[in-house]
């Protein structure tokens, strides 16, 4: 627009901000008949009901019931004994279905895989392991994107991603097929396991990205009808590993 | 333009089949049917249903109780996670603040994932209007979008539109006939909106919950638009009504578990997002600027108002859309506002804090309670319409014929054996919704949502002789209204004084 520099633009809506935020808690606390609250409120009802709280199945059933939903949201789900497991399954699901680009996050945990080296098929690339590229655009024409899950939860068949420098939200979300690596370890019962840990850990220590993925990207906007992978992946494999150290 | 000549053309050929009222009041039905389905088995398979939704409803009372620290919170630790805050009294201040972030980033075309909030602003007009493209980029959306029409339905905008409809509006697109096959014509939206998110210079989103403690956004969805909106432009502008906060992540568990299930059925949408801030400075990814504009909009009119301040505990998930007779019959469009269903019905007026305005489709609930079965959050919306229409009256603005309703409703209400009768509830229902035969506005099956205008096929069908029908599924599906909300609605109108009721209701009942 003017010769004003995003800095000054950006100060100048901060002030305006700050001002406008003051009439809007103002009059909030006026229509409410107090004065301003400006300590927290105890909260009563935080969170799930108590009985919910203690709930928790034991590990196979966990697995068990994971399959269960992640399978009926359309979903693929494979248990795998070890590390060398998972390194051939997608090797070989890979070569099944032609894909020519692989992308994985930049993690120890996915290059121990070693795909660069025994998938001669593929480009095998790692999330942002150079400047200057333009990784979204990578991510974009990928036909695998490969992530660890930072947790999952059996109730609700979700995956759960944390982004990071060396972890896109764009790997989980812009290739064709997304595989996940879940170490069965990683496994809770319930959504309250994971995202309490959010609250304990505060503000700061939130990525700007977390995605819970339960399923490929869905939609029934066409006359109810079902159609997968709209904008999102249409084929997740969720691979459960038994032990995944070495 | 040829193409929209070519669009006209074969539209109207079509229209005899496709366009016609019954085929939306089919559409509707069947889809209403089927997400009511999903919800109550996904409720029943959760369990203890009516716990959670207590509590859902207690975090929403103590939040709204709370709004200025809890908001003044959110504002404080969003920006500490690097957000550019706003505030906005008005959908103009709203729509002002963006056009001025679209402007200032020289942006050419914007990215959207569902937001009923930008529709409330009417943004993509604004944004069309300093030549800015707007592009829809939830499936339902773009459908719509192309067509020049608003949603009907708040989780399933295109409820109306029939997949012939759809690919011809596709076609038009692609420059080359798509056939009719759902998978083809998503297909086709996967491939052109990529396109879009790659180029577009900012992405927009509306907001399901705002965490306080952390200044965080929640999205739900299922088809990864908003993720993409979210992760791809390198400006991310967030539009969220005030009162979209809850305090902490912990309750963010009880609204996972309410707003799923109550919308669709579902244990969680395909993607749920908690975003915090733009991108780190070493992310490959995620927006380096991030807005987010806090809009009232006539919402902050509800805060102190006994009557009407749990309209802010709404969490939109369409629940009571899908349980209601009235809704299940006419079709979103029908409500001529951004929210249609029995909350669209109280919330209308409500944020435009104009009673007089009330259009009489508000009137055609059945103030059966099945809207508030259905709440997962328990808003009584029943008891929020029957205080409109007090007030309307009260304001003199209703004129005989309804306080006429309101005496055949009080009539209905004082008899407890004439109340237990269906085919009576029926029938004060019918005086409640009728004026002079018809509804007479918007009612007409496609106007306002029919941007074609070539329908002169359309029989004209007043909502008189669709009432038989409604009631029956009054009876039919939403059995005898619940006692205690029976019970409810009568002390209240026992309590009313209309004052230019001309005597509105007889004392003796
Ligand atoms: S009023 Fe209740 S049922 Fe209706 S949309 Fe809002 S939360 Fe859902």
């Amino acid at each position: 627009m003017t010769s004003e520099t995003d800095h000054n633009w950006l100060n100048r809506l901060e002030e305006q901000s700050r001002l406008k935020q003051e009439q809007f808690m103002d009059g909030i606390a006026a229509k409410l008949g107090r004065d301003r609250i400006r300590t927290a409120p105890e909260h009563p009802f935080r969170g799930a009901p108590d009985f919910w709280k203690e709930f928790e199945w034991p590990l196979e059933q966990r697995i068990t019931q994971f399959t269960a939903n992640f399978e009926a949201a359309g979903g693929h789900v494979v248990r795998l004994s070890n590390r060398e497991a998972v390194s051939q399954f997608i090797r070989d699901k890979a070569v099944e279905m032609s894909a020519a680009t692989i992308l994985r996050q930049q993690e120890e945990a996915l290059s121990c895989l070693r795909l660069e080296e025994s998938l001669l098929e593929a480009q095998v690339l790692s999330w942002n392991d150079e400047a200057d590229t333009d990784w979204r655009a990578v991510a974009a024409r990928a036909d695998f994107g490969i992530v660890m899950a930072d947790y999952a939860t059996a109730y609700t068949g979700s995956i759960v991603v944390k982004s990071a420098p060396n972890k896109g939200r764009s790997v989980s979300l812009l290739p064709t097929v997304l595989v996940a690596v879940i170490p069965v370890d990683r496994m809770v019962t319930r959504l309250g396991e994971i995202l309490v840990q959010f609250d304990q850990a505060g503000r700061e220590q939130l990525p700007a990205g977390i995605h819970f993925i339960s399923g490929p990207s869905r939609s029934a906007d066409i006359e109810n009808d079902l159609t997968i992978g709209v904008h999102g992946p249409g084929i997740v494999y969720a691979l459960l590993v038994d032990s995944y150290e070495n | 333009m040829s193409s929209s000549e070519l669009k006209a053309k074969t539209v109207k050929e079509r229209a005899g089949q496709a366009l016609n009222n019954d085929f939306l009041r089919n559409a509707v039905k069947f889809t209403t049917e089927r997400l009511r389905l999903g919800k109550k088995l996904a409720s029943e398979e959760h369990g203890n249903w009516d716990v959670w939704r207590e509590r859902g409803r207690q975090i929403r009372l103590h939040t709204i109780a709370h709004l200025d620290y809890y908001l003044n919170e959110f504002a404080e630790q969003a920006r500490a996670n690097g957000a550019h805050v706003h505030f906005a009294e008005t959908a103009e201040e709203a729509v002002a603040i963006s056009l001025q972030i679209t402007e200032h980033k020289s942006a050419k075309s914007v990215v959207k994932s569902k937001s009923m909030v930008s529709e409330e602003l009417h943004l993509n007009k604004a944004l069309d209007s300093i030549g800015v493209e707007a592009v829809e980029t939830d499936l339902g959306e773009y459908i719509i979008q192309l067509a020049d029409e608003t949603p009907s339905h708040i989780i399933i905008p295109a409820i109306h539109k029939n997949r012939y409809q759809i690919a011809e509006l596709l076609s038009a697109e692609a420059g080359e006939t798509l056939p009719p096959d759902t998978t083809i014509l998503a297909g086709f939206v996967r491939m052109k909106l990529r396109e879009k998110f790659l180029e577009a210079d900012i992405g927009m989103t509306g907001c399901n919950f705002a965490i306080a403690e952390t200044g965080s956004m929640v999205l739900f969805e299922n088809e990864g638009n908003a993720r993409m909106v979210t992760t791809v432009p390198k400006t991310q502008i967030t539009l969220m009504g005030m009162e979209r906060i809850i305090p902490s992540w912990a309750d963010l568990e009880v609204m996972a578990t309410l707003l799923p299930r109550s919308a669709t059925g579902q244990k969680l949408t395909v993607y749920m997002s908690g975003i915090s801030g733009p991108k780190r400075e070493a992310d490959a990814d995620g927006p380096d600027e991030m807005h987010i504009i806090i809009i009232d909009n006539g919402r902050s009119l509800q805060l102190g108002d006994p009557e009407f301040q749990e309209l802010l505990n709404c969490i939109r998930c369409g629940a009571c859309l899908n349980a209601c007779p009235v809704y299940r019959h006419i079709g979103g469009h029908a409500y001529g506002g951004t929210y249609s269903g029995p909350i669209g019905a109280v919330l209308t007026p409500a944020l435009n804090k104009n009673v007089a305005e009330w259009d009489d489709i508000a009137n055609a609930s059945s103030l059966c309670g099945a809207c508030y079965e259905a709440c997962p959050v328990k808003i009584p919306l029943h008891d929020m319409l029957v205080s409109l229409r007090r007030r309307k009256i009260e304001a003199g603005r209703g004129d005989k014929l309804e306080a006429m309703g309101m005496k055949g409703f009080a009539a209905v209400m004082g008899n407890a054996k004439r109340y237990r009768s269906a085919i009576k509830l029926g029938k004060w229902g019918q005086k409640l919704v009728v004026r002079g035969g018809e509804i007479r506005t918007r009612i007409g099956p496609l106007k306002g949502w029919n941007s074609y205008r070539v329908t002169p096929s359309l029989p004209k069908q007043s909502f008189r002789d669709r009432w038989p029908e409604v009631a029956q599924e009054i009876h039919s599906t939403s059995g005898p209204m619940n006692p205690e909300i029976a019970a409810r609605l009568k002390e209240r109108l026992l309590a009313a004084e209309f004052r230019k009721g001309e005597k509105a209701y007889d004392k003796r009942n």
